[in-house]
């Protein structure tokens, strides 16, 4: 049951972002309409898909990688919905769906295989994935802002006039939002990977065994962390925040993709 | 009191008409006012009104005879000025029915201006109807016409961006500047040179919320005077380079041979703004800002060129708007068919209902006078029944009326039922064409 909603969620996805983007280069406000209208649906489905996947299991619906992924798509859906509202900025969605349908192809095979075994996890390890996932949903906003201030930032040096030019929000507001993002991911991050550090050795016995998972979130970590430094002492803003938070985001992609696909201690 | 007459459309335009002829015809509002009152005194309109503008004088009108009531009133117009109709005649065109809605829909939605989008039309029209209003002359067809054109127009405003983007180099700037701004307000300016074009910049940059604004001159009365009129503050010519670092936006426009603000000056003032942009809108020419400023991380660098291409493309891309804006006002016109069709049975309805209520009135008198001892109780009984029966009979003829003015065949019925009930006069023949 709750694999057919997340295929119909994940369709959901599929169309609205197509909308999107639609939208965005052919300049018709009712596509912007259909994409929002889409996204809605498609999350309320997702919503449901969560819930009853966590009655059909009887356990807490983040616990495999897959389950993972998808609760960092819910997440960053309804901050792009926040962030959309707040900041009424339209063609958000059309950066950011894209992104999240690329997290997103490889889940419905992975949440099918609902036999795979779970490890029996302790109270603090729930708190830490709980708290990375926020934090990575932030981050996936984080990116898609910066893209967008990226292709802003080149089409008015370029001094180039199309759809870019008419329908992304002002250079300013972008960077804020890229700061932003990343000032309500980063301590969740932050906690979320500490908690995991601590709670190791109870879990897999030692600190120090290999763990690709591991190894890339500590890569992303330090990547994040200079961003905000860099920030902080005033001197990276603008384009080079975002070419950080696009260097970020790239390993938190590799992050994901190891703990789906390579086998260490989070599982596979 | 049944207005059969046909809308129709005559007048000529900047496209049709040179301006030797256009001013001519040009009314001030009082002459406007008699020529109005002359034309519907002759009864040659049932309505009227007239837009009269630089660009356009159109008479929009409801005349059994469109042909002659606009002959009328470009003679009574031409009259002021001595012009003949047989010399307006080659430039005036005439539309009727559905397509002289659209083409007042065109006007009202300004797809008609001689700048595409340009927001003043609406209101000229807007005067033109309130003039005739008060001259008595704009009648349920006008009304009608207008309601739906003031809002066609406003959706067009809305719902397209034909007046939305810049059209003007000063206006292209403050549209850029809201591209790489969060909003203008409370943004520092600084105006650099007395340029015609620089100042008008600037007072755009202004009108959308920009301050404090510093202006500087080589010559120091200018700079006050310029400062004076921007409600700004003056600063001596050779402070340009530290005014720099307080600024988000310079709008230079002097007359200097070389360029006045250097790569090396801009890099500096940056440093200090640690990652705020700054936007540089040079009109002069030759250059007043070196152009690899653009090159400097965080400043963005337009010179006149850049700013002329911006106008450009928006100008494409309102033509473009306006076919979109065009299809939406032929959506209105159908509306505003079927709006004139529910118009058309409304006369008869309302007739109808009258010459029945003074039937009714004056049978009840009659019985109630035959009864000297009927109390107030026997005559709101009465007064009851006369008005149910009443109403009984004539709710099948009402909605048979409204469902046929919805399926466009209004015509046939409302003389029917003035025939049968006798109502005042029948429609005037061969009307509407």
């Amino acid at each position: 049951m709750n694999a057919v909603l997340y295929d119909v969620a994940l369709t959901a996805y599929i169309l609205a972002a197509a909308a999107a983007i639609g939208s965005l280069v052919g300049r018709r406000d009712q596509l912007a309409w259909v994409a929002l209208l889409l996204t809605q649906a498609g999350w309320i489905c997702h919503t449901a898909a969560v819930i009853t996947r966590g009655v059909e299991l009887g356990r807490l619906p983040f616990m495999t990688m897959a389950e993972v992924i998808s609760l960092v798509i819910w997440a960053a859906i309804l901050l792009d919905f926040w962030i959309e509202r707040r900041s009424r900025i339209r063609p958000l969605s059309a950066f950011v769906l894209p992104v999240i349908l690329a997290l997103g192809l490889g889940l419905p095979t992975g949440l099918r295989s609902i036999a795979l075994e779970t490890p029996v996890r302790s109270g603090w390890i729930v708190v830490h994935v709980a708290l990375v996932l926020v934090g990575l949903a932030a981050l996936v906003l984080n990116f898609g802002i910066a893209l967008m201030y990226l292709l802003r930032e080149r089409q008015l040096k370029a001094k180039r006039t199309g759809a870019f030019y008419r329908h992304l929000p002002p250079l300013e507001t972008l960077d804020r939002l890229t700061v932003g993002t990343l000032t309500i991911g980063f301590p969740f991050l932050t906690v979320g990977l500490a908690l995991g550090v601590l709670s190791a050795p109870a879990a897999w016995g030692s600190l120090l065994t290999f763990d690709p998972l591991a190894l890339f979130s500590l890569v992303m970590w330090l990547i994040y962390t200079a961003t905000l430094l860099g920030r902080v002492m005033g001197q990276w803003g603008g384009r080079r925040a975002a070419y950080f938070a696009i260097a970020g985001f790239c390993v938190l992609l590799a992050t994901l993709g190891a703990g789906a696909f390579l086998h260490g201690r989070h599982g596979s | 009191m049944t207005s059969p007459g046909t809308l129709f459309v005559a007048g000529m335009n900047h496209r049709t008409a040179p301006v030797a002829v256009r001013e001519q015809l040009a009314l001030e509002e009082e002459k406007i006012r008699e020529v109005l009152a002359d034309l519907s005194g002759r009864g040659l309109l049932d309505e009227v009104m007239i837009v009269s503008t630089c660009n356009r004088v159109e008479v929009y009108g409801v005349a059994a005879v469109p042909g002659e009531a606009r002959t009328a009133a470009f003679g009574r117009l031409g009259s002021h000025r001595g012009l003949a109709w047989r010399d307006l005649e080659p430039l005036v065109y005439t539309v009727t029915g559905e397509e002289a809605a659209l083409h007042v829909f065109r006007v009202a939605a300004s797809l008609d201006s001689m700048v595409l989008g340009e927001p003043q039309i609406l209101g000229q029209v807007k005067d033109a109807f309130a003039l005739a209003q008060s001259a008595g002359t704009a009648g349920p067809v006008l009304h009608a016409l207008m309601s739906q054109a003031f809002g066609a127009a406003k959706r067009v405003r809305t719902e397209t961006e034909v007046g939305r983007l810049a059209v003007s180099v000063s206006h292209a700037a403050v549209e850029l500047a809201r591209k790489i701004f969060d909003g203008l307000e409370g943004r520092a300016v600084l105006l650099v040179g007395a340029g015609e074009m620089g100042e008008l910049a600037a007072r755009h940059l202004v009108d959308h919320g920009a301050l404090p604004v510093y202006v500087t001159n080589r010559t120091w009365s200018r700079a006050q005077e310029l400062a004076r009129n921007l409600g700004g503050t003056a600063v001596p010519f050779d402070q340009l380079e530290a005014t720099l670092s307080l600024v988000d936006i310079v709008v230079t426009s002097t007359a200097a041979p070389e360029p006045i603000v250097t790569t090396a000056q801009v890099r500096t003032a940056l440093q200090a703004r640690r990652t705020r942009p700054l936007f540089f809108i040079d009109i002069a020419v030759p250059r007043n800002v070196e152009p690899a400023v653009n090159d400097l991380e965080n400043a963005f660098c337009y010179d006149i060129d850049d700013l002329r291409s911006v106008v450009e493309a928006n100008l494409k891309e309102r033509q473009r708007e306006a076919l979109r804006a065009q299809a939406l006002l032929e959506g209105e016109v159908v509306k505003f068919a079927g709006r004139l069709r529910q118009l058309e049975v409304v006369p008869t309805i309302v007739s109808l209902r009258e010459k029945i209520e003074v039937i009714r009135r004056a049978e009840l008198e009659r019985a109630i006078a035959r009864l000297p001892a009927a109390g107030e109780e026997t005559r709101r009984v009465m007064e009851a029944l006369s008005q149910a029966i009443v109403n009984k009979v004539l709710h099948a003829p009402m909605v048979k009326l409204k469902d046929s003015s919805r399926a466009g065949h209004a015509r046939r019925w409302t003389e029917m039922i003035s025939e049968l009930f006798g109502l005042r006069g029948p429609a005037r023949p061969d009307s509407r064409e």
